[in-house]
């Protein structure tokens, strides 16, 4: 279990904030920090990896103490058992695949047969002698993936990890996070914007606003598909509206596949291409037929 | 999509299924089968304000005041206006409670011979109307 409770004073584009955060992330959960941009999640994972400090507060993870400004304490970032992985990859462009991996293990010995695992787990068996430079951004941040795994660590930190790739590579990579989330048991914190991603990955929501939680839940519960009796429920994205006779179709992505739907005149004037919906029909409807 | 507000006036629950009673505008009962119970749903309370929704296309229309049809949420309303397409037509109804906007085919507004100012009845299957917060 993570218990922090921390205060920092933010430098804001306009403004100074105030970072107060309290919040108990159980063991081996996976938990979202959701809110616009300069809410301070960036910050609160980088305070958890102890590459910044809080003005005041506590940090304890699993009943030891990581951070308590009282005593004047804070454990070192490489005593904290923390991966980490940025949404710019950060792989060290001179060295191979392996070599990235291997850079990131304090003991060479030992964690030889933990690369070998990752690279394994992570399919990336074709790509060990490879420079990042030719690699793809899914490729290159499963290598990132990875290199956070090196040290296994007990607590996973994902800063945006899927934000810069395109839409069927981030389905993927999101495999690969519930993969190693659950064969690692690893306890997980993400920062994310993706409705669709957070729904799939997280067990639990923190939103945060200017410094502050303003709510917290479950994905379903923050996101509204718990607040409808509508058991047949997706989220996905507006590709396309056309006008048909007296009704308009909106052509909409969810995962991988292309959905249609009809809708109102008096709806469609809400919505554009890309908006992320909410796509809802009762348990009734549906027909199925094994394939 | 067709929203309207009310308050759950009756929850009538066997094993999973409940046959929710949402009243409108203190006149119009609309009932919603769900897949969930008091248990389950934390929404299913009685006097409890939620919405119901359904959509245009299924909202069926009948000229005949007390059509002996299985379908029990009936709104009354007239014809306030036809907008007919080539297959399909929209047709306002204004209504106790607001505006209901049902899209049926545009052979069925020439046989019933719908025109605005009609008397009509709106009706919408049980398992067609989704509540929500």
């Amino acid at each position: 279990m993570i218990d922090v409770h921390v205060f920092k004073k933010l430098f804001a584009p306009d403004g100074t904030m105030e970072l107060d955060v309290k919040l108990v992330i159980d063991r081996h959960s996976f938990v979202t920090l959701f809110g616009a941009s300069g809410a301070g999640k960036t910050t609160l994972l980088k305070i958890l990896a102890g590459i910044v400090q809080p003005d005041k507060g506590q940090i304890s993870v699993n009943d030891s103490k990581w951070y308590d400004s009282q005593r004047k304490f804070s454990l070192p970032p490489q005593k904290r058992k923390v991966g980490f992985v940025f949404q710019d990859y950060a792989l060290f462009p001179n060295m191979t695949v392996f070599q990235n991996l291997e850079y990131a293990s304090f003991n060479k010995k030992r964690s030889k047969s933990k690369i070998d695992e990752l690279i394994d787990l992570m399919e990336l068996g074709g790509l060990k002698d490879k420079k990042p430079g030719i690699l793809s951004g899914g490729q290159k941040q499963r290598v990132a993936l990875a290199r956070a795994l090196v040290e296994s660590p007990d607590i996973l930190l994902l800063d945006e990890p899927l934000s810069a790739l395109d839409y069927s590579m981030r389905l993927k990579l999101q495999e690969y996070l519930l993969k190693v989330h659950k064969n690692y048991q690893l306890t997980t914190v993400l920062v994310s914007h993706d409705p669709g991603e957070i729904i799939k990955l997280s067990d639990h929501i923190y939103e945060l606003k200017e410094g502050k939680i303003i709510r917290q839940g479950k994905p379903s519960e923050i996101f509204g598909m718990g607040q409808t009796s509508a058991k047949f429920s997706f989220t996905g994205e507006i590709l396309h509206i056309s006008q048909e006779d007296v009704l308009y179709i909106v052509t909409i992505l969810i995962g991988n596949d292309v959905v249609k739907i009809v809708a109102d005149q008096c709806e469609v004037d809400q919505w554009q291409p890309g908006d992320k919906v909410l796509v809802a029909s009762k348990a009734f409807n549906p027909i199925i037929r094994k394939l | 999509m067709n929203k309207f507000q009310g308050h759950i006036s009756e929850i009538n629950t066997r094993g999973n299924f409940s046959v929710i009673t949402v009243t409108v505008n203190n006149k119009i009962k609309l009932k919603s089968i769900v897949i969930d119970t008091p248990e389950s749903a934390t929404y299913i309370s009685s006097d409890r304000i939620v919405n119901v929704v359904f959509k245009e296309t299924e909202v069926i229309l009948s000229t005949d005041k007390l059509p002996a049809i299985s379908l029990l949420n009936r709104i009354p309303g007239t014809i306030s206006e036809i907008e007919a397409g080539e297959l399909l037509s929209r047709v306002v109804l204004c209504t106790d409670i607001g505006p209901v906007i049902s899209v049926i085919s545009t052979l069925a507004v020439y046989e019933l011979d719908l025109t605005v100012g009609c008397d009509i009845m709106a009706m919408i299957k049980l398992n067609e109307i989704i509540l929500s917060k």
